[in-house]
Order: structure tokens, then sequence, then C-alpha cells
């Protein structure tokens, strides 16, 4: 019987979906996450008698007709790439992006890969680095007797150093952007890879081209809404159960079918 | 006779009885007399028309949270096959009537709209459909969670690339706020510019006189058959930043479920009685007297 099968997929995505919004949720206070959504297509179609075919000689059609669905299919889980909230923090080294755009950050294998969470340290040299301790690209260091460093919203990093009362600009923040940001691959660690459906980086300053302001001080929210993860979660888990009825409900008609001969 | 749920949409196919005597005389016995197993014939053809509707409810629930999903139904008709009375073969006032799945109908009302906030997702208010390109030629669809590829194409999340009214849609990398009105017509903020908008083209609506007859082909897409010509739908509206989720109801495929089971166990039931009976037919018929 098809039904146990197409019941079978449908358990799978749900399963899937779950998966996809119990990470979100687990995410939900993480800096600079994305969501994702699960999303799903219709199987084949197999068409035991198929529309329009000619039912007799004086060219009558069949005006409807009949089409066996196999079930569900994940089509993906793309990354919905909206502006999270930005949240005042007061620290030097965080930074948030209000825009398209997203920080290069330099792996220890030489790969650069990209991300959105700001909150960014000094190491033992001085350079601006992730919480990984990954350098931010183009690497920038701040001198050790610096003071009063300040980004602006154009990536300007400037310090003012001792016996100077105008501040001297140290660095400058680079940003990427990709024509399709949801093809990006998340490798954790709040980084993303480039691919070849996200297209390859486009370099550049920020508060130019719309790559987005900078804004130090602050940290950009995971895009997680609870309320809306949560009402998925129970249309996800409903679903499920009631794929569940129907694998049970063609178990039923199949024992009726076997009992058929005693 | 099974008819599709009230109030969800119309059947397509509205002949109910058929009357083919003659395709339907190699089930029956032309000679006049009824053949015992009638019954079982009559029987085993509901079982079949049954198991094909749980098949299709099983593929409604499994669709239950696929966006732009459209339900299908099933029609079921009573094949009537006249058979000859045993007193005169050539009238044929006796009949016997058989059920068969004659259709699948698709439920083509609008389903639930959910807000997303994603600027890419668009719902069809309305009954138009957006027109895609696949491998095998134009299709179309309902599902309206679209994608950016890496040419910065507008694709659906099967990869088919999304038509416009005149040509394909293509965003370019300095492209942000993408607003999609109403009528389709997509508007971006070009690089620093955040004045004025810049179009990159309107999505092809389309819409069909007769969108019964369009076939289902998975991922989402509807074919349209040879004498199926899309027209240009300006009825429907585009809202940007909600989905259109699946019109399956839940409650509806459930009750539908139980229906089908509870037929099927009842009919087998009865073709095991008749089994029975047929079974005490021939050992009364076997008792010879002495």
């Amino acid at each position: 019987m098809r039904a146990l099968n197409t019941a079978a997929t449908g358990m799978m995505a749900q399963e899937l979906n779950v998966q996809v919004i119990s990470n979100n949720i687990a995410n939900m206070r993480t800096t600079g996450y994305k969501r994702q959504r699960a999303e799903f297509q219709d199987l084949l179609y197999e068409h035991v008698s198929r529309v329009g075919t000619q039912t007799s000689s004086d060219g009558n059609i069949l005006a409807a007709g009949i089409e066996l669905g196999s079930g569900v299919k994940a089509a993906g889980t793309p990354r919905l790439m909206t502006q999270g909230e930005l949240v005042r923090t007061g620290k030097d080294y965080d930074v948030a992006i209000r825009g398209d755009g997203f920080f290069k950050i330099l792996l220890p294998d030489g790969r650069t890969a990209y991300s959105r969470d700001g909150s960014f340290e000094l190491d033992a040299q001085g350079r601006l680095v992730t919480v990984q301790g990954n350098v931010v690209q183009p690497g920038i260091t701040i001198p050790q007797n610096a003071s009063s460093i300040s980004i602006n919203a154009q990536g300007q990093v400037s310090v003012t150093l001792p016996g100077s009362n105008t501040p001297s600009q140290v660095g400058q923040i680079e940003l990427a952007k990709f024509v399709n940001k949801a093809g990006l691959e998340g490798i954790g660690d709040n980084l993303y890879l480039e691919t070849p459906a996200s297209g390859t980086p486009q370099n550049g300053t920020p508060a130019t081209d719309g790559f987005g302001n900078l804004q130090q001080g602050s940290l950009e929210q995971a895009n997680v809404e609870a309320v809306s993860e949560i009402s998925e979660l129970i249309a996800a888990q409903r679903a499920y159960e009631m794929n569940a009825k129907v694998i049970s409900a063609a178990d039923q008609m199949l024992s009726a079918t076997a009992n058929l001969m005693r | 006779m099974q008819s599709p749920t009230a109030g969800l949409g119309e059947p397509v196919a509205a002949a109910i009885r058929i009357v083919r005597p003659r395709e339907g005389r190699r089930l029956a016995d032309s000679k006049g007399e009824k053949p015992v197993d009638n019954a079982s014939l009559v029987g085993l053809s509901r079982l079949v028309a049954l198991e094909r509707e749980i098949d299709v409810v099983a593929n409604n629930i499994a669709n239950l949270n696929t966006a732009g999903f459209k339900s299908d139904g099933v029609v079921f008709q009573e094949y009537v096959d006249e058979t000859a009375s045993s007193g005169d073969p050539t009238s044929t006032d006796s009949q016997v009537s058989f059920v068969y799945d004659v259709a699948t109908w698709i439920d083509l009302g609008q389903g639930a709209m959910e807000r997303t906030g994603n600027a890419l997702d668009v719902a069809i208010d309305g009954s138009g459909f957006l027109a895609v390109q696949t491998p095998a030629g134009e299709r179309y669809t309902r599902n309206g969670a679209l994608q950016v590829n890496a040419n910065g194409e507008l694709v659906t999340s099967a990869g088919f690339e999304v038509l416009g009214a005149s040509g394909p849609i293509t965003l370019q990398p300095t492209d942000h706020d993408i607003t999609i009105s109403p009528d389709g017509t997509i508007s971006v903020r070009e690089g620093d510019n955040v004045k004025t908008e810049s179009q990159r083209g309107r999505l092809r609506m389309v819409g069909f006189e007769q969108p019964e007859l369009l076939l289902k082909e998975g991922s989402g897409t509807f074919m349209a058959p040879v004498d199926v010509t899309p027209q240009v739908d300006t009825k429907s509206r585009l809202v940007q930043g909600t989905l259109e989720k699946s019109n399956v109801h839940g409650v509806v495929e459930m009750t539908r479920m139980i229906d089908v089971t509870r037929s099927y166990t009842q009919v087998a039931n009865m073709l095991v009685k008749e089994a029975e009976l047929q079974q005490a037919a021939i050992n009364k018929l076997a008792e010879v007297p002495a």
C-alpha cells in the first residue's frame, strides 16, 4: 500500500522540521545567528489516468485524471538573512552590522570565513580577533598605549595615542557581500563559508553600496522569534502525529485484507 | 457513493452514472444467471477504490506543511453493469453496480497566509500562479518562497528560475531593500542610492480558465496540458513577506481517513461473510440425499 510510504515521507519531513526549529530555539541568544527554515515540496505524481485523455471516438476528453502523489521531500533549509535586533553592550570591540555585509574572518587553515558576529577581542599582539582568536580581515592592530578606541559607521578604526589630541586612524574594517546570502554554508562558530550557490564575495567598505553601517558598542541578536518558532513547532508535531495515524490506518486496512482469508 | 467533502471546492466530474453494458459483460454471466461471486466482485471494486483514496489522503497529510500545496480529492463513480435476467436473456432489467475511482481533483482553494517577514516570500492572493522555468519547460507554482541564486536570478526553492513578464529577473550584487509590489513589480535600492528605486522586472502571474485541468508534477509545480493556455492574470495580488501554507485541512483529512478505514474493514468483513455463505452453499448442495 502506497499510503504507508507516503506517510513515512511525511514523518521524515516533519522530523527534519522539528530538528531545524529546535536548532533555531537553541540559538535564540546566539549573536548574529540567522534562523533557518525547512522548506518542503511534494514528490512526483503518478498519473494513473491522464487528464485530457480521449475517452470516446467522438472526441470526449477526461475532464479530470487520477493523480496519485507519493509524499513530501525537504527542498532545503535556507537561512533567513533578515536583520537581527541590535543590543547595546557598551563594549569597545563589539560591532554590529546594520545592513547586508559580513565580517571577513581568517581561519587557521588560510580560508576566509564570513560572520555577522561582531563580538571582537584583542589578542596578545593587539590584533582584532573573534572570540575564537581568528583574525579579522584585513588585520587591524591596536597599539598597546592607545586609548579611546572608536569604530565609526564607515568602519574606520581610530585611537588616541599619548601626547596627541587628535585621533589617528589605525585601520579600516572591510565587509563582504553576497548576491545570495542564503546560499552560504554554515560551519558553526557563527561562521559561514562561500559556496557556488552564494556567488563570489564582493568586498567593500561599510556604509557604501549597501554594505551596511557599523555600530560600535552594539551586538546583533539572533533573528529568531520565539513565538513563531513555538507555533511552527506545534504545527510540525501535530503533522507528525497525523502522519503516524495514516500509517496505523493503512496498517488496519492491510490487516483487514489479510483477514479476508480464514 | 463517496462524494468530495462539501464546502472545500467543487468536484470537476459531475457525471455519476455511466452505463456501459457491452464492456462490462465479461464481469457478469451473459447466459442469464448471475454469477455467485458478484457480491465479492462488487466488494473488491470498493476495496480497490478505497486503497486509492487512502493513498490520496496520505499524500495530503504528508504535505500538511508544504508551502503552496493544493490538496487532492477523489471522485468515485458507479459502474453499472447490466446483466440479463434469467427468464429473458434479451432483457437487461437486472443491474449490478460496481464502484470505481474516476478522478482525483485538485482543491485549488486558498491556503492560509503566514506572515514570515522575509522579503523574498510572496503569497498569491487570488487564483493566479507564478510562472517558472524548469528543465522540462514552463511550469506554474503557488509556492512563493523565492530565493536568489549565485547569478542573482530569482529562483524557487527547487532552483527553478522565476519568469518575469519580460524575461528573467536578475538582481545585482549591490541591490538591497527588495520590494515586491502587489502587481509583482520588483524594485530595489541600488548601492548607495537610498532615495530612488530601480526596477528589476515584474513577476509573470498567470491564470487559467480551467485550472482543474492542470497536472501536478511534484516540487510544487503544475503543468498545463497542451490545450490549456495560460493567460495574464491581473486580478491576483502578491503579498510580500507572507507565504501561502498548504490548503490541506488536518481535521478533514483525518475524518476522511477514519471513513476510509471503517468502510474498508466493513467491506472486507462483508467479503468474508460472502465467502462463508458460498462455503455453506457448497456444503449444503453437496449433501446428496441417501
